[in-house]
C-alpha cells in the first residue's frame, strides 16, 4: 500500500488528472443514481398506493385526474357494486395555487381530503411521527416534507392554501391546527397535508371562478372515489365491472397506472446507465493512460522486480493493485463529493419542494464497487503489457 | 555448485545474420569460489551472467544449479529459483527510488516463495555493508557508493547461494571501487556466497581468486588466482566497524 501511494505521489499532477476523471464520473454516477432514488421511491410509493385500489373519477377523466367533479351520491352506487367493500371520496387542491412547477423532480404540495379510516385498507400505510389524526374540521395532518418545509410541528397553526405573490384581493386563506405529522414515505404522502372532507370541500369551491361559487354546493360534490375491494377481489376486473354498472364515472385499472409509473422509472434507470457509462469511459480511459505511462516510465524497475525472482503474476497483481486504489480512492472522492452535492441540494429544496436526491448504503457501494471494478479492469491491459516484459531488455532501458 | 556444459547463446541479426554471443561454453563454478568474468564489449560476459541468473534462455546447452537443469524450466519456476537462489548487483544499482534503503534491500523477500530472510537480516546486512545509519534514507539521499552497498545487501537478504554482479564498480571512483570490492570479497567469505563478478576493470578481477577471459563467446582462458577461502591479505581497508583484507 506504501509503494502504491509513493507511486501515484511520483507524478502527482498526472495522479491527480487521473483520479479527478475518475471523480467526475462517480460524482455523476452518484447525483444522477441519487436522483433516481428519489424518483423510483416515489414511483415504488406511488406504485404500491395505486396497486390497492381502484380510482374513479368523472367518465370524461383518465380515471384518476381531470374530468368534472362527480357526486357524492355515487359512493352509494358505487358501494352497490359486488367486489366493492369501501367507497371514500376524495378531493385534492393545490397547496400553492398559481405557482409554477414546469421542472419539479418531486410531487408538487397539494391539500387533500383525509378518511382516518382508509389508512387500514390503503396499499401504502402512513405512520404518525407525532400527534394523531385530525378529529374535526379546521385541523390538518402534515405529510413529512410539508411540516419540514413550513417549519411547522404538532399544536401550530398554518395558514393554507399559500397565497401567490400576485394574488387577487379576494384569495381565501383559512388557518388549520396541525393534529399530527406523518413519518417520511418518500413518495406523495410526504407533500401532502390533509384535512377533513368537508374542508377539503370548502377550499376545492373557493379554487373555482367566482361567478362558479355562488351557485355551487360543494358539500355535495367530491374529485373522485378511492375504491376499495373485498378480500380476494381483482381490481383490473372490479374497474371493468365500475365502469360497467355505474354511469357517468369512469375507474381506471391499477396494472395500468403501475405499469405507467414503472415506465418513468425506467427513464431514470437508462440516465442512471448513461452516467455510470460516462464514468466509464472517463475514468477508465484516464486509469488506462495513467497505467500505461507508469508501466513506460517503471521499465527498468520492473525488469529489476523480475530479476529479484517476481513472476509474471507477481508483476501483474503489482500494477492492477495500483490502477485499482486509483480507481477506489477516485470512487470515495467522487462519491463523497457527490453525497455533498445532493445534501446540499437537498437542504437549499428543503423551504421549497423537499428533496430529489435520495443516498442510500446500496448507492453507496455501487458508486465505490463500480470506481473500483473500473480501476481493476483499466487497469489489465498496462498490467499484461508490464507483466510480459522481457526482464534482459526492460533492466537495460533507458 | 553451477555446471555450465556447451553452453551457446545465438541471436539473429539481420534477415540471415546470427551473433554467436556464447558459443559452446563449458566450466564449472565451486560453492564459495569468487569469480571474475572479463573479456572485451561483446565477447559474451554479460549474456553469461545473465544465462547464469535465468534471465535468459540459451539456445542450447545446460545451465546446472545445485544439480537442478534449469534450462527447461518454465518461467514462473526460473522466477521462484532466482528469488531462491540468486542475487544479482547491477552497474547502475537499480534501487527503487520511492524505497528507502532497508525497504529496497527487503525487496527480494517479497517474491520469494519461502523467504529465508527477514527485516532483522535486512538491517543486519545494512549495517555490514556500513549504512546502519542510512537504513532510512531514500537512493537519491544515499552516495553511488552507498547506493551500490545497499545493492550489495540487497543480494545477499534471502541468502542466495549465488551473487552475480554486473560491473558492479563502473560507476563508481577508484576508492569506492575498492571499499566494494572489499565489501564483496567480504560477504563471500563471511557467508560463503559464490560471487560471479563481469567487470572491464582489471584491478577488481585481480582481487578475484579465479578469472574467466571470453572472448567471441568462448572461453579464451580460466585462470585460478588464489584458492578459495585462502585470501592472501593484500592489503586492508576499514569499512565502518570492519577491517576488510582485500
Amino acid at each position: 500500500m506504501k509503494e502504491i501511494v509513493r507511486n501515484l505521489t511520483r507524478r502527482k499532477l498526472r495522479s491527480f488528472l487521473t483520479i479527478s476523471g475518475i471523480v467526475i464520473g462517480i460524482l455523476a454516477l452518484t447525483t444522477m443514481g441519487a436522483l433516481a432514488n428519489n424518483f423510483n421511491a416515489l414511483l415504488d410509493g406511488g406504485a404500491r398506493y395505486y396497486a390497492g385500489y381502484v380510482p374513479v373519477a368523472d367518465a370524461n377523466s383518465n380515471g384518476v385526474t381531470g374530468g368534472a367533479v362527480l357526486p357524492l351520491s355515487k359512493q352509494s352506487e358505487l358501494e352497490a357494486v359486488p367486489g366493492v367493500a369501501h367507497v371514500f371520496p376524495t378531493i385534492t387542491v393545490a397547496a400553492k395555487p398559481g405557482a409554477l412547477n414546469v421542472v419539479n423532480f418531486g410531487l408538487p404540495d397539494f391539500i387533500a381530503s383525509y378518511d382516518p379510516a382508509e389508512n387500514q385498507y390503503s396499499g401504502l400505510k402512513t405512520t404518525f411521527a407525532t400527534g394523531g389524526d385530525v378529529t374535526g374540521d379546521g385541523q390538518v395532518v402534515l405529510g413529512s416534507s410539508f411540516a419540514r418545509e413550513f417549519h411547522k410541528k404538532v399544536g401550530d397553526t398554518i395558514v393554507l392554501p399559500v397565497k401567490p405573490a400576485d394574488a387577487q384581493p379576494d384569495f381565501v386563506q383559512h388557518t388549520y391546527s396541525v393534529a399530527g405529522i406523518l413519518n417520511a414515505t418518500l413518495t406523495e404522502p410526504d407533500t401532502g397535508a390533509y384535512v377533513t372532507l368537508a374542508d377539503a370541500q370548502q377550499l376545492f369551491k373557493e379554487q373555482l371562478p367566482v361567478a362558479l361559487q355562488a351557485n355551487f354546493d360543494a358539500s355535495k360534490y367530491a374529485a373522485g372515489f378511492d375504491v376499495y375491494g373485498t378480500p380476494g377481489t381483482n381490481l383490473d376486473q372490479l374497474a371493468d365491472r365500475i365502469n360497467a354498472e355505474v354511469s357517468g364515472v369512469k375507474a381506471q385499472k391499477p396494472s395500468k397506472i403501475v405499469a405507467a409509473l414503472l415506465a418513468g422509472g425506467a427513464l431514470f434507470t437508462e440516465i442512471t446507465t448513461a452516467a455510470a457509462l460516462l464514468a466509464l469511459i472517463i475514468g477508465g480511459l484516464a486509469v488506462i493512460n495513467t497505467m500505461i505511462m507508469a508501466v513506460s516510465e517503471r521499465v527498468r524497475e520492473i525488469g529489476l522486480k523480475k530479476a529479484l525472482g517476481a513472476t509474471t503474476g507477481a508483476v501483474m497483481r503489482e500494477f492492477v493493485l495500483e490502477s485499482s486504489f486509483i480507481g477506489l480512492l477516485g470512487g470515495l472522492v467522487g462519491f463523497g463529493l457527490g453525497a455533498l452535492v445532493a445534501v446540499a441540494v437537498n437542504a437549499s429544496l428543503a423551504s421549497t419542494q423537499g428533496s430529489i436526491f435520495l443516498i442510500t448504503p446500496g448507492l453507496a457501494v455501487l458508486c465505490v464497487a463500480f470506481a473500483l471494478f473500473l480501476g481493476t479492469v483499466a487497469g489489465i491491459i498496462p498490467a499484461f503489457r508490464a507483466s510480459r516484459l522481457d526482464p534482459v531488455t526492460a533492466l537495460r532501458a533507458q | 555448485m553451477i555446471e555450465i556444459s556447451n553452453l551457446t547463446k545465438h541471436y539473429r541479426q539481420g534477415k540471415s545474420g546470427v551473433v554467436r554471443a556464447l558459443d559452446g561454453v563449458t566450466l564449472s563454478i565451486e560453492q564459495g569460489e569468487f569469480v571474475a568474468v572479463v573479456g572485451r564489449s561483446g565477447s559474451g560476459k554479460t549474456t553469461m551472467l545473465d544465462s547464469l541468473g535465468l534471465l535468459l534462455k540459451p539456445t542450447a546447452g545446460v545451465i546446472a544449479i545445485d544439480g537442478v537443469d534449469t534450462v527447461r524450466l518454465k518461467d514462473n519456476r526460473r522466477a521462484q529459483l532466482r528469488s531462491e537462489k540468486v542475487g544479482f548487483i547491477f552497474q547502475e544499482y537499480n534501487l527503487l527510488p520511492t524505497m528507502t534503503a532497508l525497504e529496497n534491500v527487503m525487496l527480494p523477500l517479497r517474491y520469494a516463495r519461502k523467504a529465508k530472510g527477514d527485516r532483522q537480516w535486512a538491517q543486519t546486512l545494512l549495517g555490514e555493508v556500513g549504512l546502519a545509519g542510512r537504513m532510512h534514507h531514500r537512493p537519491d539521499q544515499l552516495s553511488g557508493g552507498e547506493q551500490q552497498r545497499v545493492a550489495i545487501a540487497r543480494s545477499l537478504v534471502n541468502w542466495p547461494s549465488l551473487v552475480l554482479a554486473d560491473e558492479p564498480t563502473g560507476a563508481v571512483d577508484t576508492e569506492t571501487s575498492d571499499q566494494l570490492a572489499a565489501i564483496m570479497r567480504r560477504m563471500n567469505v563471511q557467508h560463503g556466497v559464490t560471487f560471479v563478478i563481469v567487470t572491464h576493470d582489471m584491478d577488481l578481477a585481480a582481487k578475484t581468486d579465479r578469472v574467466i577471459r571470453l572472448k567471441d563467446g568462448k572461453v579464451l582462458s580460466d585462470e585460478t588466482t588464489a584458492p578459495p577461502f585462502g585470501v592472501p591479505a593484500k592489503s586492508k581497508i576499514s569499512w565502518g566497524d570492519h577491517e576488510v583484507a582485500v
